[in-house]
């Protein structure tokens, strides 16, 4: 694996020639507040995690499935091609998300748009150094250090950022940019994993919370008075970096687009049918069909939990509910 | 940028855009009911399009959206038929469309009835709208007589008016299946049987086999339980075409969930012990 040092006043230049050749999407601040965007040289945020998750960019909330022309009554098809794109910045928790949303679009029938923007993109991971208060990524196996399926992984230390590549494509971005890079030494490599072993040990251990315990929590819990609580906003799901419910709309007539954009199983629209019939009719059903797809369907689907541990949900939770131990803590 | 990025090329496949419809135009209308219309497809695009009975397709009126309809008509008769309702914008829209407009069509979906489990005695049963789907099974099956046994349909609608696929019941009984028709609101006009699906189920001399169902959910689970009650019929063997709304067909938008199921892609057609066994969890 080839492995460089990033001098710290490297990185702004790197990116400069990178985003010659490629849209390049960092984490900066906007009003304050830190969200992925596209770069044109703004000073990169990269203290903490965005809490709208990078995933955005890999399935938008609002994109064009195709264009539609009408004319004397046919219609013709126009579609979008993914532009490429390097995603800088992504946490290993979002890329862990990441990683479930391609196997729930490559399983068949594979998604098109989905699969032409993920092909597009280039992803540089940064490693958590110092995790947040809410993470429990160490809970699922997601972080705090990045292991596979990245382009390229990024650990700040002392004397700069030390970057490992972890595909082809990230090797070319290193090899196609050798001024910007020193030799990474064992010295920085050392450094890395005492900082990644630091950032373990601060994330604070939850021995309650696991997959299975989750799993028979569910089973357990009373989502009746927790619908109660529950003010049905969906902003949980908004946030997560795995959910992917989507809803298809069309814009225009006779001339127009089909998109498509989020929606939420949170939301009591999702499920009704057009007579009015619907089969998840209360706020608790539709909760626990949101843990249940969290927790115990998508890792039978891909082999991974539905949840990161990113700790997004609990924060915009405006009810507070104890997402892990699924009780109101008001 | 917007997240989605991207610039527009033309496209005349949808070979890999599995968003993209085929375009079919509008052949033939039939008044089924005051609010129910079937419709006779001719695919303009140059493609082999394969269905089996409980498939459906994804119906587009441009403009206005997209909407799962179940596919009508018998693969053995060469046309595409579907039956559409009044029940929201886009059917609003497909009823307003005549001879000769174009609507796009994306499928066939979901898994349809397994016909080879099924040669053997067989009930069908509908209820309401959910009729519709059957309709296909049925004239597949009479187009294929000799490959099935006992064959029995029961079907209840709300009134008279309600009443799909009259004109046909002739035919079908002329093949050897035995035809029960109910409604829930007799009139004057009506000389038939007034009630309950369920209490067709008693003229017919079947006894254990295969069953096919759709229905609203209480009409499908009292014909279940009293095909395994009264007539022998295992769970396993009693086959429900389940009504979800969708957006994608293609198993990723998650709106059709039935616990890890999604009835576009592992559906509409479930076996009725698997439909139990979520039911009972709390699931789906």
């Amino acid at each position: 694996m080839m492995k460089a040092l990033l001098p710290r006043n490297m990185l702004i230049p790197f990116l400069s020639k990178i985003s010659q050749k490629m849209e390049v999407i960092a984490p900066v601040l906007i009003q304050g507040t830190p969200a992925f965007c596209t770069w044109t040289g703004q000073d990169l945020a990269l203290e903490e995690n965005p809490l709208h998750p990078p995933t955005e960019f890999l399935l938008p909330h609002k994109e064009t499935l195709f264009r539609y022309v009408q004319e004397s009554g046919r219609y013709t098809f126009e579609e979008e091609q993914a532009v490429p794109r390097l995603i800088l910045g992504i946490r290993p928790c979002d890329l862990r998300a990441a990683n479930v949303l391609d196997r729930i679009f490559e399983q068949p029938p594979r998604d098109h748009h989905y699969l032409g923007r993920r092909r597009a993109t280039l992803i540089a991971v940064l490693n958590c150094t110092k995790p947040d208060d809410g993470c429990l990524c160490t809970q699922f196996g997601s972080g705090p250090e990045a292991k596979d399926e990245y382009d390229l992984l990024i650990t700040e230390i002392g004397p700069g950022y030390l970057v490992e590549a972890g595909s082809p494509a990230g090797i070319l971005l290193l090899s196609d940019n050798p001024e910007f890079f020193h030799d990474a030494t064992d010295a920085h490599l050392a450094e890395k994993s005492d900082l990644m072993k630091k950032a373990s040990e601060q994330i604070k251990l939850h021995s309650d919370i696991s997959l299975q315990k989750m799993k028979d929590r569910i089973k357990r819990a009373d989502w009746e008075s927790l619908e109660k609580e529950c003010f049905n906003c969906g902003g949980c799901t908004f946030v997560c970096p795995v959910c992917h419910c989507f809803n298809i709309l069309d814009l225009g007539i006779p001339d127009g687009e089909r998109v498509r954009c989020r929606d939420t199983c949170i939301l009591s629209g999702f499920s009704r049918l057009a007579g009015g019939a619907n089969p998840r009719k209360s706020p608790g059903e539709r909760m626990k069909n949101w843990y249940l797809d969290k927790f115990e369907y998508t890792p039978q689907k891909t082999g991974l939990a539905g949840c990161v541990g990113c700790g997004r949900c609990q924060k915009v939770c405006m009810a507070e509910i104890d997402r892990w131990k699924l009780e109101a803590v008001k | 940028m917007e997240a989605g990025g991207g610039q527009m090329s033309q496209c005349s496949s949808s070979q890999y855009n599995q968003y993209i419809p085929m375009q079919a135009e509008i052949v033939d209308i039939d008044v089924e009911s005051p609010n129910t219309y079937l419709i006779s497809l001719k695919l303009l695009d140059d493609v082999e399009f394969c269905y089996a009975p409980g498939q459906f397709v994804m119906v587009s009126v441009m403009g206005l959206g997209e909407c799962p309809i179940s596919i009508t008509s018998t693969p053995t008769r060469n046309m595409l038929q579907l039956c559409i309702r009044r029940a929201g914008k886009i059917t609003n829209g497909i009823m307003d469309c005549m001879i000769g407009d174009v609507l796009g069509i994306r499928g066939p979906c979901g898994n349809g009835f397994p016909l080879d489990e099924m040669k053997k005695d067989i009930i069908i049963a509908g209820g309401g709208s959910g009729f519709a789907t059957l309709r296909s099974l049925i004239n597949y099956i009479v187009d294929r007589r000799s490959e099935f046994k006992k064959v029995a349909v029961a079907y209840g609608a709300r009134t008279r008016q309600d009443l799909y696929f009259m004109q046909e019941y002739k035919g079908w009984q002329q093949a050897g299946i035995d035809v029960g028709i109910t409604v829930d609101i007799g009139d004057e006009k009506w000389k038939g049987n007034v009630g309950l699906v369920t209490s067709l189920l008693d003229r017919f001399d079947i006894y254990g086999g295969s069953a096919a169902i759709c229905g609203p959910s209480v009409m499908i689970n009292a014909v279940a339980q009293k095909l395994m009650k009264e007539r022998n019929f295992d769970h396993s063997d009693i086959y429900v075409s389940m009504e979800r709304h969708m957006k994608c067909g293609v198993g990723k938008c998650e709106h059709c969930m039935i616990g890890p199921y999604h009835a576009c892609q592992d559906g509409p057609v479930f076996t009725y012990d698997k439909l139990m066994r979520l039911f009972r969890n709390g699931e789906g």
